[in-house]
């Protein structure tokens, strides 16, 4: 029955792989598979010929959706749809392939609401949007399989939880509906495979493409040590030997950690080589589509030599004439770093190439570490989401509004989600009752009314709470975006409402890799114009969150390779470069052993500071700093600051800090752990930080968008008052809780902290106090304040503040409606 | 806090309301009452109480000063959503118990959208500027000729950093030297960050006290 898909390979010249084979059979024999395989290797065939041959062999024309293509990724389903086309007419399919989601044209949407073409490529976001038509679930009724793409991508998101929730109700509407999952480097694949296909009985198998790939890994190593900063992540100092590494190469992809620091790069190296101007490339994830894709397909034609990009470049399709990949800064996670070597040299068999710039010192062991773990094989799992309440109640209108919701079948099928499997009666009660009527307490919520009880079933109460609830689907939150546009039309991309509230006309910016002049700020629309000459001065967007964690993997490799005895450097090139750094830790404090825990204070200026180095990551450290300064601020009225690093934390304060070891260690213990969190969340504002995503998906924060922003202006707020009034008159609201946990699990990684902290009570300690800051400790200072815990009164605290102050923060004049 | 605007002695008081002692007034900015319900009629769900509270704290300014006139300077109900029983109800009995106070509001731009308040809260309404020397009341803050302006509408607030960059967002009475502008007295509304320029002077409004901001480099 395969034959038709080696003809075609034979056709195009192609040996297929054996896990191609394997998928193709296990679809055609019934069974729902996870292909995990690296990128390049033609995971799409695999996917996608499997239902195409099932087609070719039956003898029915039915028309409507059969294959529904599901992608985290909306830039690359137009370069897939092109792909999928080829691929339907050389079998000699009279099948429609299309894209649907937000930036399809109105006229293809019209045609899709009235019938939904045979493959139907698609985002979790546009999945459920399609769910909430009145007859959506009849269009897609007639699916036949459905491809979850880059599932690893979406595993362990709300994001995924929503594709979870949708499959779950595909299965019901349309049963015996197949799923080909896609995966590539993930810890573990297995787990995976279950999440998407939860269903214990039914037939599944993972099928690995275990074809190695070889990935050869560089450091830049510079030339004087000295002119390595301690501290700092735009890595600038190496751009004269990031150079000399593309300049003799045809291609290459310069990855970068946030988006401010590739619009950096992306001018620095044209500042040092105007002649590759037409040739040099930035593709970011706050650039306008067209302009990436512009990018993309220069690139895919092999007009380009370098791309400066981030994360945007992660996943999707593969450019084959990327010949070496260059990474500025930490890799942050095993992998990822294997992803990104794995965007060059991707032909079968090739050899990947990632050269590692270090952008501080301590990072050059951090690289030594990822090498030695990809060598044994390490890889970080990816943990799935349970229970979050925020994405039920979304789905729960969605459904309401879409076919209508029946309680006790909905229950059933919510169940049977990887997410929800321990879903309790009461919660799914709570959760319909607050999608429908805003809490079961129905004295706080009067008058409003979401859904509608109709025959037993929930419908929409009004066409006005439906159209902002479809307005409202999706899981990403955005900082308010503003759009960037040339004064004659042309879309550059978005920035940060922050900064564009800081523009004035006539300010200078660096944008999209241009410069610009700011015209005028409208509404969601800052108009810009091309400036001649650049000039100093300028200004470049930063955008939020830009900040990964150091992964617990990552993490523990980075620890052992700073404890290696001293004659094992030599044999490692990072570390026989930072040999003097090092040595100058071990004169100044001390290099903690591999079951040692370092604690260095020192005074700068006014200030105290205790550092410890746990080397666990920064969303860890977040946690146990927060922890250790509140169990600090509880002693005696004090305000502590903290900052983090994904080595250590920081503690900063105005009082003496304690400098024995035991006090430490009780300080850092995991007794009473829950309790002390539990009171520190209430006493902080970390959960109300956390609210701000739960209060998008549950719909509590209605989000405008360009276009429609006028209609929904009257209903602007900010989560964070949203945060205060539920805390105030709906304390005991579960949204509440789950911000809670979600900062517990989410942001401080509880399960990862315990162990950290239980790691850290068996450790040696050593409180060094220092007259210097050290190698180690400098970063730590360097950081911004991350968090604040404090038990003086507002009116100290404020006028304390208001002393330390040179300047407000800058900030903006504007106007609230 | 005791101010001297104009001559007249003036107190900024933490709830976010001003209390003029000649005149006997208590001026209020911003209540948007009824906001909660607005949203909860478009189908966003959020607890009511914010209003009722609103009402608590006017009454317990009023009853601590013993003002007879209350002026509110502008967006009284926040949008037509607010026109809810609920809402409505709650301002009655807040105006039962408050029979003898005379109260005046200047029309703001939520007031055109989401209309009069009912009748039977007998509140009289006029139009900006309204003169009443030395003050004029306003809801748009600008200045006006041979008067101090009180205004409210930008719903002023400052947005404190310590010298390491934490931040910290602080409702403030904003007081020019021919404007006064009010903090939104709404439990239900958000900030608008506005930059003091030299020579102004900033009231931070805390829950208990309010303290004026004299930073050296002010």
């Amino acid at each position: 029955m395969i034959t038709r898909a080696l003809e075609l390979f034979t056709r195009r010249g192609w040996t297929p792989f054996a896990f191609q084979i394997e998928t193709w059979q296990s679809f055609l024999n019934g069974v729902d598979v996870l292909v995990h395989a690296p990128t390049g290797l033609g995971k799409t065939e695999a996917a996608f010929l499997g239902p195409a041959m099932q087609a070719l062999a039956s003898s029915s024309t039915s028309k409507g959706l059969r294959i529904l293509w599901i992608t985290p990724l909306r830039a690359l389903a137009r370069d897939l749809a092109r792909h999928l086309e080829t691929t339907v007419r050389e079998l000699g399919l009279s099948w429609r392939v299309e894209v649907r989601c937000s930036d399809t044209p109105e006229r293809v949407k019209r045609r899709q609401r009235a019938s939904l073409p045979e493959v139907l490529i698609t985002t979790p976001e546009s999945l459920s949007l399609i769910l909430s038509w009145p007859d959506g679930e009849a269009l897609l009724a007639s699916c036949r399989s459905v491809v979850v793409d880059e599932w690893h991508e979406l595993l362990g998101t709300k994001r995924g939880v929503q594709v979870e929730l949708a499959l779950a109700r595909l299965r019901t509407i349309s049963p015996g509906v197949r799923t080909i999952g896609l995966s590539a480097s993930l810890g573990d694949p297995l787990r995976a495979l279950d999440v998407l296909v939860p269903d214990e009985d039914a037939c599944k198998r993972l099928v690995r493409g275990d074809v190695t790939r070889r990935i050869e890994i560089e450091t830049l190593i510079p030339n004087e040590m000295g002119r390595l900063p301690w501290a700092g992540h735009l890595g600038l100092a190496s751009l004269p030997r990031v150079i000399e590494v593309l300049e003799p190469v045809a291609t290459s992809l310069v990855f970068t950690n946030t988006r401010f620091q590739a619009e950096m790069w992306f001018r620095r190296i044209l500042e040092a080589r105007p002649d590759w101007a037409g040739v040099l490339a930035l593709h970011h994830g706050s650039m306008d589509r067209e302009l990436r894709a512009g990018v993309e397909n220069l690139l895919a034609d092999g007009a380009l030599k370098v791309v400066v990009c981030t994360s945007s470049f992660d996943l999707g399709v593969d450019f084959p004439a990327v010949e070496q990949v260059v990474q500025v800064g930490s890799p942050k996670g095993l992998a990822r770093f294997v992803q990104r070597a794995g965007r060059s040299g991707h032909r079968p068999g090739a050899t990947s190439r990632i050269v590692c710039v270090p952008t501080h010192a301590i990072e050059l062991a951090e690289f030594a570490a990822a090498r030695t773990a990809l060598a044994c094989g390490d890889m970080e799992p990816r943990i799935a989401l349970e229970k979050p309440l925020d994405v039920l109640v979304q789905h729960l209108v969605t459904l309401a509004i879409g076919a209508g919701l029946e309680p006790a079948p909905a229950f059933e099928e919510v169940r049977r989600t990887h997410a929800f499997q321990d879903l309790a009666p009461e919660e799914f009660d709570w959760a319909l009752d607050f999608a429908g009527r805003g809490g079961s307490t129905l004295s706080a919520y009067p008058q409003f009314a979401r859904l509608a009880a109709q025959d037993g079933r929930f419908v929409a109460s009004s066409r006005r709470a439906a159209s902002i609830h479809r307005l409202n689907i999706g899981t990403i939150t955005a900082d308010g975006a503003v759009e960037v546009r040339f004064a004659k039309g042309a879309r550059l991309g978005e920035v940060e409402e922050a900064f564009a509230a800081r523009c004035r006309p006539g300010d200078a910016i660096r944008f999209a890799g241009r410069d610009l002049e700011v015209v005028a700020v409208q509404g969601m629309t800052l108009f810009v114009k091309r400036k001649k000459a650049p000039r100093s001065g300028a200004e470049t967007p930063r955008w939020m969150g830009g900040k990964m964690p150091l992964s617990s993997h990552l993490g523990a490799a980075l620890r052992r390779e700073i404890s290696r005895p001293r004659h094992e450097w030599s044999a490692t090139p990072e570390l026989e470069a930072l040999r003097p750094i090092l040595d100058l830790q071990a004169r100044r404090s001390r290099l903690p052993g591999p079951s040692e825990v370092l604690v260095e204070l020192a005074k700068v200026r006014e200030d105290r500071l205790a550092c410890v180095f746990p080397f666990e990551g920064r969303a860890v450290h977040e946690g146990i700093a927060a922890l250790v300064s509140w169990r600090l601020a509880r002693r005696a009225a004090a305000t502590i600051s903290t900052t983090v690093t994904d080595y250590g934390f920081g503690l900063v304060g105005r009082e003496v800090f304690p400098d024995d070891p035991a006090t430490w260690r009780d300080l850092c213990s995991p007794r009473d752990l829950d309790l002390d969190l539990g009171s520190l969340l209430a006493g902080t504002d970390l959960a109300r930080r956390q609210f701000r995503s739960i209060a998008r998906v549950a719909g509590l924060i209605v989000q405008g968008f360009p276009g429609h922003k006028r209609r929904v202006r009257d209903l602007q707020t900010s989560s964070s008052l949203i945060h205060d009034v539920f805390m105030r008159y709906d304390p005991t609201n579960p949204l509440l809780e789950q911000a809670r946990r979600e900062v517990l699990d989410r942001q401080f990684e509880i399960t990862r902290l315990r162990a950290a902290l239980e790691r850290m009570e068996s450790s040696a300690w050593h409180v060094v106090a220092t007259d210097r800051l050290t190698p180690f400790s400098f970063p730590v200072w360097a950081e911004s304040i991350r968090g604040e815990v404090t038990t003086e009164a507002w009116e100290d605290r404020v006028k304390r503040m208001a002393r330390a102050i040179d300047r407000p923060a800058r900030a903006a004049k504007r106007s609230v409606p | 806090m005791r101010v001297d605007i104009a001559g007249r002695e003036l107190r900024l008081l933490p709830e976010r309301a001003l209390w003029c002692l000649d005149s006997a007034t208590v001026f209020v900015a911003d209540p948007h009452f009824g906001k909660d319900a607005h949203f909860r009629s478009a189908g966003v769900a959020v607890p009511a109480g914010t209003t009722h509270a609103d009402l608590q704290r006017i009454e317990r300014v009023v009853e601590s000063t013993g003002a007879r006139r209350l002026v509110f300077l502008g967006d009284f109900l926040h949008d037509v959503g607010s026109r809810s029983d609920e809402t409505f109800g709650a301002l009655r009995s807040w105006r039962r118990r408050n029979a003898s106070l005379e109260i005046v509001l200047v029309a703001g731009n939520h007031d055109a959208r989401a209309g009069s308040p009912p009748q039977e809260l007998d509140i009289e309404v006029v139009n900006e500027p309204h003169f009443e020397a030395p003050f004029a009341w306003l809801h748009h803050p600008r200045e006006v000729p041979d008067a101090h302006a009180l205004a409210g509408h930008v719903h002023p607030g400052v947005r404190l950093a310590s010298s390491r960059g934490r931040r910290m967002s602080v409702p403030i009475f904003l007081v020019t030297k021919r404007l006064t502008i009010l903090p939104s007295f709404g439990g239900f509304t958000g900030l608008g960050i506005v930059e003091p320029r030299p020579g102004d002077r900033v009231f931070l409004c805390g829950e208990h006290a309010v303290v004026e901001w004299t930073s050296p480099a002010r």
